[in-house]
């Protein structure tokens, strides 16, 4: 082989490297989006510690969004710019399992390395015993199923994110009235990710008794706020860092929910800065005259996914396209009531029903099926709720009905008519 | 020790009795005595000669104790004759005391005792010097025409000693790094500084043990040898030395100590040389140092851990499980539990939209394309078709098919490859006409060549890239010409000799 062919070879691993490493970087990245709170299980954990220094800097860079790598996970403490968002927090929860999420990791913080569930419990009482929490009507035993419910589902939620690992037991039994103080489950607490729980810009308990916050909004805003440096440039990446923040984690941007100096910044930036997280993501940038969605072809990085399939998604993509169409020809705000919705889903099941499951075909089920096609909705910002009704957002027209190509063959006709 | 006797126990007895630390500060006295070779002690020197905690205690105590403590068995008394100034001094009964020879087992017990606790896992590199030194110095010996046997006694015994201490502190070291009790509960400032001390001195150890070890596992293999030979002298030596007897017991004795002897050259080799399957001393030592070091990193990070965030976590857990019980809603406390926790993972429009032409930014989405959604999805629900799978395609006339076309096309090629490696030199003009499948084999070849060329003057030569084929292309004068005629049309450039052979016989 002569040297020109040689080197040629050599620019070609090269390059393949280069786009080995990019492809990484890029599937850490996106890992990271997905599970900001990663264990070391992870199947991404790996290309996210070859990529933490370079990862590190990006999210920096772009988000402001600290990242912490070492040997026991990572930690992308994705701080929010939307605080009005009511649909990201975790799912089934309620206060009272927040409350006790809480407390559970308060009693793992001082406990030792091992704790079982029997334990947790008790040790959680002792702490709601706290007149604090006494006096704003908090109250926990294990008395009830329902409590011990509660419990368990914590405990799985620190169990899905590495915080405990289950050695031996399990929690199955545990909420049964029979035979539930028999039932125990033995855990590892893992330090580090326990550690790297709490996302909060100034921790909760290091504000003097006269200055704490008092209301959930103050309360809010002292989790998120960080110090921003006091200068042209300062403003000016804060502005970036909470439109790339929304971009990166929300499904959509409507420009008429920006201030109006981060609406001007937008509009000069928004096209270089969609094509900078859109080359680092993987997504697509959606620009309209209405904001700016960053899609992703694949449908992975998401946890609520529209179109999917089911009973749940295609009554959503159905009541979608009928929003769609409504809002294309009024052009204007819209008001569609509830009751309108659970009509055309009442329709619907004449024509789909036959697909969907049984328990969303009976009379009166529209209801509870137009319930939950509106929460998914409002999930991906397709939709604002309002009394009595939804007002739909503009993204909500991509979904409307296109010009179907029906490409019948034989085959699928055949299964159609079955 | 075979039996404990009711008596033996006596002797441990003022250790753990109510005034422990008025014996021990007694016995202390007659333990330094002992080592002063002064046989007795009047009860007022014990006084003088202790060094106790606090105020001395009264002249009867001390007495009361002396007397407790012949009571037990540790010191033996006997009335005492020196004359005497006063009355009352006459009529106290008076006493002589020394160590009883139970009481002299305690102490050395209760000494070795309290050196074992206090001793630190610490392995010695002065050893292995000493080691290497002392078996040099038996090499020499055993090199000399007459052996001093003497001297390789006195070797042997220096060796046997700085073997054993160094055993015993590998087996310390190993035992505390086992337990790393002591980084456990240490605090981030002494656990840092011992850090730097063990992970210093295993550095100087494991380079000592590598360099040493080596040189003595050489000397050793010499030895072997001609070692018995000297052991076998330095035990006679001993039985020399031991109790007289007749000449049998003498020779017993000399084989008792030659098979003790060699019990210990066997484990000095074992150190240092593979002993059948099992792996030197040494090498033990050196994988359990080696081990070490993650095990102290694992107790230096459960510090760190210790020390990270930079509030009190507990803390603030507490207090955001009072936020949280304090939210109007549980709208508020998705809120606040994405502001706290921020957990959430990324949201996003599935699927793009599919359009041949970028839509312009300011196009709103009501009047931009939408969605490709696949009308199976859109109409059932589903993305994929219920019912059987579509049945599995016999393929077998397709597969004959290719199977044919492909023996067509090499055999073209062959057929492509034979008429133009002739291995003989071959004008291009004198080629003429060229089929489709001998331009396709022609022109590969002619990139190949030309590819090498750096001029338009030289000739190349080189094999082809499967290495089948050798090529050698020689241009001839500027001015010539040469046409080739194919299927696709007329092939025309400078005149070149071209001599194509395969490397291949026979191919």
């Amino acid at each position: 082989m002569n040297a020109r062919a040689s080197r040629s070879t050599a620019r070609h691993v090269g390059e393949l490297q280069r786009l080995q490493q990019q492809d990484e970087f890029r599937r850490a990245l996106r890992a990271l989006l997905l599970h900001p709170l990663m264990s070391s299980q992870h199947t991404e954990f790996f290309a996210v510690r070859r990529q933490a220094e370079r990862l590190r800097e990006w999210f920096a860079r772009e988000a402001g969004w600290p990242l912490h790598v070492d040997r026991e996970g990572a930690r992308l403490f994705k701080r929010p710019t939307d605080l009005l968002d009511a649909t990201r927090g975790l799912p089934d929860y309620d206060r009272r399992r927040y409350v006790l999420l809480c407390l559970a990791c308060a009693v793992l913080e001082r406990a030792d390395p091992q704790i079982t569930l029997q334990l947790l419990g008790e040790r959680i009482m002792a702490e709601v015993a706290d007149p604090a929490l006494a006096a704003l009507g908090y109250t926990f035993t294990l008395r009830s199923a329902s409590e011990r419910r509660e419990l368990v589902t914590v405990c799985r939620t620190l169990l899905d994110h590495g915080v405990l690992e289950r050695v031996a037991g399990d929690e199955q039994s545990f909420v049964h009235d029979s035979g539930w103080q028999q039932s125990d489950a033995l855990y590892d607490v893992q330090r580090r990710l326990l550690a790297g729980l709490l996302a909060a810009v100034r921790g909760p308990s290091t504000w003097p008794t006269g200055e704490a916050p008092g209301n959930t909004e103050a309360r809010l805003h002292a989790l998120v706020t960080a110090h921003t440096a006091d200068s042209e440039q300062g403003r000016r990446d804060a502005l970036r860092h909470a439109l790339a923040r929304r971009l990166l984690d929300d499904p959509v941007l409507y420009t008429d929910t920006l201030t109006p100096d981060a609406q001007a910044y937008f509009f000069n930036q928004r096209g270089t800065m969609a094509a900078r997280l859109c080359e680092a993501t993987g997504l697509v940038a959606e620009q309209r005259a209405e904001g700016l969605a960053l899609a992703d072809a694949s449908g992975q990085l998401t946890d609520v996914a529209m179109p999917a399939e089911g009973t749940d998604a295609h009554a959503t993509l159905l009541v979608a396209e009928y929003l769609a169409q409504a809002l294309r020809q009024t052009r204007a705000p819209l008001h569609v009531a509830e009751e309108e919705i659970a009509a055309f889903l009442r329709k619907a099941v004449d024509r789909y029903g036959r697909y969907w499951r049984k328990s969303a075909r009976v009379p009166g089920a529209e209801r509870e099926l137009a319930q939950i096609v509106l929460e998914r909705l409002q999930r991906l910002a397709l939709i604002a709720r309002e009394i009595d009704g939804v007002r739909p957002l503009p993204a909500i027209a991509r979904f409307s009905l296109g010009e179907a190509e029906m490409r019948t063959t034989g085959i699928s006709s055949q299964a159609a008519l079955l | 020790m075979t039996t404990i006797t009711a008596t033996s126990t006596d002797l441990f007895r003022h250790v753990t009795a109510d005034k422990a630390a008025l014996y021990r500060a007694i016995m202390d006295v007659f333990a330094a005595a002992k080592r002063q070779y002064r046989l007795q002690l009047r009860p007022d020197e014990v006084l003088a000669g202790a060094t106790w905690s606090g105020t001395p205690p009264a002249q009867e105590e001390v007495a009361l104790a002396l007397e407790q403590l012949a009571a037990w068995g540790n010191l033996e008394s006997q009335p005492d004759m020196a004359r005497v100034a006063t009355l009352s001094d006459y009529y106290r009964a008076r006493f002589l005391y020394r160590l009883s020879r139970g009481g002299e087992a305690v102490e050395i017990g209760l000494a070795a005792f309290e050196q074992t606790l206090r001793h630190r896992a610490e392995l010695q590199t002065v050893a292995l010097e000493d080691i290497d030194s002392r078996l040099r110095a038996l090499h020499r010996l055993l090199g000399e025409d007459i052996v001093d046997v003497a001297k390789a006694h006195e070797v042997l015994r220096d060796l046997v000693r700085v073997l054993e201490d160094l055993a015993a502190n590998a087996q310390t070291f190993m035992a505390g790094v086992a337990r790393s009790l002591e980084l456990q509960q240490a605090d981030a400032t002494t656990v840092a500084a011992y850090k730097r001390r063990l992970i210093e001195y295993l550095e100087r150890f494991m380079g000592d043990l590598i360099r040493r070890s080596d040189t003595i596992a050489r000397t050793l293999h010499e030895l072997s040898t001609s070692i018995d030979t000297v052991l076998q002298l330095v035990a006679e030596r001993e039985a020399r030395d031991a109790a007289p007897g007749d000449a049998d017991e003498r020779v017993n004795e000399a084989r008792r100590r030659h098979d003790a002897w060699r019990e210990r050259w066997r484990g000095l080799r074992g150190w240092f040389l593979t002993n059948g399957g099992e792996p030197p001393q040494a090498e033990l030592l050196r994988a359990r140092a080696r081990a070490a070091i993650p095990q102290l990193l694992g107790a230096i990070s459960a510090v760190n851990e210790r020390r990270s965030g930079r509030s009190d976590r507990s803390a603030d857990f507490r207090m955001l499980a009072q936020w949280f019980a304090g939210c109007d809603s549980d709208d508020d406390a998705h809120r606040l539990a994405r502001a706290a926790f921020a957990l959430n993972p990324a949201r996003h429009f599935s699927l793009d939209i599919q359009t041949d032409e970028d839509v312009p930014a300011n196009v709103s989405w009501l009047d931009a394309p939408p969605l490709a959604i696949n009308p199976r999805l859109r109409e059932y629900g589903e993305a994929a078709p219920r019912g059987p799978l579509p049945r599995v395609r016999e393929r077998n006339r397709e597969r004959e098919l290719m199977a044919q076309q492909l023996a067509e096309e090499s055999s073209q090629v062959e057929a492509a490859r034979r008429r133009l490696a002739t291995g003989h030199p071959l004008r291009l003009s004198e080629i003429g006409e060229l089929n489709a499948r001998e331009f396709a084999l022609f022109l590969g070849l002619l990139g190949e060549a030309l590819a090498e060329q750096q001029n338009p003057d030289q000739t190349v030569e080189r094999y082809t890239g499967d290495g089948l084929l050798h090529i050698r292309l020689e241009p001839m004068s500027w001015d010539s010409r040469a046409q080739l005629h194919t299927p696709a049309g007329v092939f025309s450039g400078r005149d070149h000799v071209l001599t194509i052979c395969t490397t291949q016989e026979g191919a």
